[in-house]
Formats: structure tokens, sequence, C-alpha cells
């Protein structure tokens, strides 16, 4: 299969003034053509920055502490600021969670939609409304100015300036998070439909377990910056601890105390609230990767799969 | 620009008559070639401090006549400077009359002015100062000198402080920091000593078109130090925006975000301090020339007609008309200002 995303070691760190704290650490995986790869994990574990740094949208204070990133086989953390500019939106394109802040006050539809599309095309318009049909929209919304559309329909605007260049790698941040249930159930028959007809690698990043199941083809599972679980959804059952608490608080109320995030990479990066910890995990756990890109991150299950 | 005025006209009334009143100034003072009855250096050197000239419809005998007419007036004490109408003859007010050659925006040629009376008689509808010159005829022009100056003046300075400003917000750093620390060096002078150093910096025996442009060069490279400061602060906020990221995320250049997405949104306050600040060109050009360092006589413009009254209280009682060029800069001012507090709201899309 043709990867379109491969990340490899990634590890990103947010700069202070004396030290840098490690936001992402170890991020290894792969998405292939016409996969739909979704990210879960809980607030604040690095799924927006992984995302950022695939577009290599990094805000300042963070930074690439090592690992590399391909997409569709170009190196994007060498690339210079030029030449990235020309893959953004072309080769790969990202929604984002709030539609309504994502759009620009003063711009009509139409006005964002010709800066997605890149200059130089002839059939601007027929491409423009082409997308617009493609999400469901009508014609009419391209004199329309964000604020008239509802959050759904913004959602709808978004989604089509991502496809409108038919790029290889949608990155889909947390699309959902702003709507409410059915507009939910709508952009997400919306993205599958895009999936079938063109077949794009997507990241899906959600921290909706629930919904990650059912759409995925594979889910990962971040904890505290790092990936600690690559499962297939109805083939193979998250066995990581954190997945089961995880999988258990999607019925269940369940808090776990997020005050005291561990920053130590030396350990299990979910060792101090481990229902199931030994003294073995005080040390660095690396991933195993199974046959089918499935993996864990922990010593005791990934002892026995 | 049909829908704007719809809203303009919704939103306020009287944002919508000053908008259409400022027009109507504008075209008036650069048609003034056309409009006005006598060149602005025209002297009547028998009728200075010339009352305005009554118009009537009828006469002595209580005649009606549709075309109006006026008498003319003759000096009635010289030291006094007191008229009265010889009844004699009526001089009927004409329209399209002939006179000698003048060029509309120095391009195209008249000589055909709008009204006019004949010789001897004059049509003063202002009043004339003290060489006899017409108070309107040089209103008309020096409108069209002090409109011109805030015009130009506040795009030039605009121009500067937007692309000063946003270059320092946007890109950060050192550039910032040279920018800004430039903007501070010019806003520690107190405006008006600067303005009067630069001017007496440059000769004095300039053509009134070399003063003219120095003038509005002074004005503007002044006016741009604020504006420069405050275009910052908003772009630093804005481009840590939601919008500026997902511009960014479709591969859009940083000018290409800086000029369509950042500046577009600093309008709402530009154009508001735009309008609000044009009086301020008005004001530091009259004051220029009130100081006798703007546009020198006879070149009219408001400022300096204002200032032919200064340290001559007499005119006060006797010749009020001369303080009409200070009635015309008030009403524009307050026009526009009241104009540019309706902009703000009309312009946000969120309004609408």
């Amino acid at each position: 299969m043709e990867k379109i995303l491969e990340i490899r070691n990634l590890a990103v760190v947010r700069k202070q003034k004396v030290n840098s704290v490690p936001v992402l650490n170890d991020i290894n995986f792969v998405i292939e053509k016409d996969e739909l790869f979704c990210l879960v994990g809980e607030s604040g574990c690095g799924k927006t920055t992984l995302a950022l740094s695939i577009m290599k949208l990094l805000p300042k204070s963070f930074a690439v502490k090592s690992g590399e990133i391909y997409v569709n086989g170009k190196n994007v953390l060498a690339m210079d600021e030029k030449s990235i500019r020309n893959i953004r939106g072309k080769e790969m394109s990202i929604i984002f969670q709030d539609p309504g802040a994502y759009l620009d006050p003063l711009f009509t539809i139409g006005l964002h939609m010709k800066e997605a599309l890149h200059e130089g095309i002839k059939t601007q318009r027929e491409m423009m409304i082409y997308a617009l049909n493609e999400v469901g929209l009508e014609p009419y919304v391209l004199h329309n100015y964000p604020h008239q559309l509802s959050g759904g329909q913004q959602q709808r605007v978004m989604i089509a300036m991502a496809l409108i260049n038919k790029p290889p790698l949608i990155i889909a941040d947390e699309p959902t998070t702003a709507l409410d249930i059915l507009t939910t159930y709508q952009i997400i028959n919306l993205l599958n439909t895009i999936r079938e007809k063109y077949h794009p690698g997507m990241l899906f990043i959600t921290h909706d377990l629930k919904l990650a199941t059912r759409i995925g083809t594979r889910t990962g599972i971040m904890y505290n910056g790092y990936i600690v679980e690559i499962f297939i959804p109805g083939k193979t059952k998250p066995v990581h601890p954190y997945s089961s608490i995880l999988m258990g608080a999607v019925h269940k109320h369940f808090t776990i105390s997020k005050t005291m995030l561990s920053r130590q990479s030396d350990i299990c990066p979910f060792f101090e609230k481990c229902p199931e910890k030994e003294i073995e995990c005080q040390k660095q756990i690396p991933f195993v990767w199974n046959k089918d890109m499935t993996g864990i991150r922990c010593i005791k299950h990934g002892r026995n799969s | 620009m049909k829908i704007f005025f719809q809203r303009l006209k919704n939103h306020s009334k009287l944002a919508y008559f000053s908008f259409w009143f400022l027009i109507f100034f504008y075209i008036v003072s650069f048609l003034a070639d056309l409009l006005a009855p006598y060149h602005f250096d025209h002297q009547f050197r028998n009728k200075p401090y010339h009352p305005p000239t009554k118009i009537h419809f009828v006469d002595e005998n209580g005649h009606f006549h549709i075309r109006p007419f006026v008498y003319n007036m003759v000096v009635d004490d010289p030291v006094f400077r007191t008229y009265r109408e010889d009844k004699s003859i009526r001089y009927p007010v004409k329209f399209f009359v002939d006179g000698p050659e003048r060029k509309i925006f120095f391009i195209f040629k008249t000589t055909r002015y709008f009204f006019g009376v004949d010789e001897p008689a004059g049509i003063f509808l202002f009043g004339t100062d003290t060489y006899g010159r017409d108070i309107f005829s040089r209103l008309l022009y020096g409108g069209r000198i002090s409109l011109s100056i805030s015009i130009v003046g506040v795009l030039i300075s605009f121009t500067l402080g937007m692309i000063t400003g946003g270059i320092a917000g946007y890109f950060g750093g050192l550039l910032d920091q040279i920018l800004m620390r430039f903007v501070e060096i010019l806003m520690v002078f107190p405006s008006f000593y600067l303005m009067l150093s630069l001017r007496a910096m440059f000769p004095l025996n300039l053509s009134s078109i070399q003063v003219y442009f120095l003038i509005v060069l002074i004005l503007s490279l002044i006016g741009w130090a604020g504006l420069a400061r405050i275009i910052r602060g908003m772009v630093l906020s804005l481009k840590e925006e939601d919008y500026v990221l997902a511009a960014k995320s479709l591969g859009l250049s940083h000018w290409r975000i800086l000029f369509f997405h950042i500046f577009p949104n600093t309008f709402s306050y530009t154009i508001t301090a735009l309008t609000i600040s044009v009086p301020g060109y008005i004001i530091g050009e009259a004051a220029l020339s009130l100081l006798g360092l703007g546009i020198q006589e006879p070149y009219p413009s408001w400022g300096n007609i204002l200032s032919s009254t200064i340290g001559n209280l007499k005119v006060v009682g006797d010749a009020p008309w001369l303080l009409l060029a200070g009635a015309f800069i008030f009403a524009v001012l307050i026009n526009f200002n009241l104009l540019g507090d309706a902009l703000r709201n009309v312009l946000d899309p969120k309004n609408w």
C-alpha cells in the first residue's frame, strides 16, 4: 500500500526559559491510502500539536526535537517555508475544530474557496460549486459571510475547502467537537462519503472513543504525549490499561485527576495512574509492533500478545 | 455600493446626510473654476469690505422679475466703508457668462462660468475682503486646497502607518524593535513644534505648488506614528486568530495573509480613525497658514482666509463674513466626525 503519511520518532517540546517541556514523545505511525486513522486522547495529550506539526504550523514556542515526517514521500520538517507553502492545501489539508473561528469574518465563502484553490485555474467557479455540492451546500452560499451560516454549514465549508484540491492527506482535528450530535452524524457521514470517493489518507483526531471505534480503520490512543496503543476496531480489543479505562469511561463516570501529569520521559507515561503497575514499569517502555500495524506500549500486555 | 448607502441610511440618517454633504463640498470645491464668479485674486479695488450682495426679485416699483438681479453698490462713507445700493440700474444675474479663460482641474479650458453679473456691479455672495476679493470665490478655491490636503495627507500617513505597523506586528522580532523605536522617536516631539520646525527647515520663497506638497508631506509625516503603534497592536492580536492559522494551512504567503486577512480586519478601527483624522489635517493646514507658513497669498486656503482676520478684531463687528471660512472648517469637521462614527458600524459585516 501507498504510504501517505509516515511519522518516525517524532518528539516535540515546548520551549521555556530554563528547560523545555516534552509535548510529544516517540510518535511512530503510518497512514496509508484510503485509511482513516483515528487518534483518541484526553485534552492536552498532544493531539492538536501532532496535527500542527504535520502541517508545520507549530506556534513559535514549540520546537521539533527529533524525528521525521513524510507526507507523500516528502520530508516536511526539512522543507523551507516556500516549498511547504506549496504543499499545504494541495497535498495535505486540515479541518479545524471550531469552524466559526477559522473562517475570516470579512471574507465571503466564495473568497475563502478561491484562496483554497491555488491561482491559475480557469474553471475556478465550476470547481468551487462542485466542491460545495460534494459537501451538500447550495452554490448561493458563495456570496454569504461566515456568520450567516450555521455551525454545520460552516464546517461543511471547511471540509469543502480542505478537499477542493483533492489532497492525498486530510487531517481532521476534532471536526465535530463544536457541533451537536445530529450534525456530528451528518459530518461523519460526509467524511465517509468523501473517503469512499477520493480515497485520501485521513487522520481523524477526536476525544470520542466511541466515535473513533465506529469509524476508524485503525485507532491510536494517546496519553501524555505518547501513543500508548494502536488497534483495529472490531478486530482487536484495546488492552492497554489506559485504553481499558478510557473504554470504561464511555459507559460510567470515571475521572482521572489531571493535576499531576508526569512529564518524565524515562518511565511509562501512565505509570502514576496505572491500576496494573509493576515495579519493572519504571523504565523506558518501547512500543511493540504487531504484524497488522497495531501495537502497544506496555510491558505487561505487550508481553502477553 | 448601493447596499452600502442603504445600510448607512438605515444606520443613521444624520451620517447619511453628512456623507452627501461632504461629497457635495468636495465636488463644489473641485469645480471651483466653473462655479466661482470671480478668480480668487480678482480685486475690486473700490469695494473693500463689501457686505454680501443682496439678490433681488422685486424692484423698486414692486414689479416681480423671474430673473434675479442685483444693484450696484456705491460707497456711501469712505471712512467707515458703508455702502448703499444704487437703484437706478438693475443688473440681472446671468448664468453661464463669458469671462477670462480658466482651467478646470488644470486640464479642461473654460471661458464660461456658472453665474455672474455685468460690471461695474459685482455679485459677492459672502462679501469681499480688504482688497475687494470675493470671499465666496476664495472659499471655493480655498476648499480645493484644504480638502485635498486632508485627503492626500490622510492617504499618505495611513499607508505609511499601516505598512509600518503591520510589518512590525506581523513579523515581530528585531524588525519590530527597530521600527517601533523609530516611531517612538517621532512621537516624542510635540507635533505642532515639529510641524513648525520642519516648515522652517525649508526656504520661504517656494512656489505655491511646492508649498502645497510640502504641507501635505509635513502633515502626513507627523500623523502616521501614532497610527503605526495602534495598527501594530491590532496586528499582534489578529495574527493569533484562528482564521490566520487556517489561511496558513491553505498555503498562503505571509504577505497575502497580512494584506488580505489581517489588514481588512483592522479596517473597523482604521476607517473610523481615518475619517476622524481628516479634520486634523484641515486644522493643521489652517494653523500653518494662520501663522503665515502655509499657503501664501494670493492663493487662498480656508486657513489663510481666516488668518486675514487675525489681530483685526474690528472685522468681527464690521465684516463678520470674513469669518465664514471658520464656519466652513467647522461644518466639514463635524460632518467627518459624524460619518466616521457611523462608518465603523456600517462596515462591520457582523451587523449586516
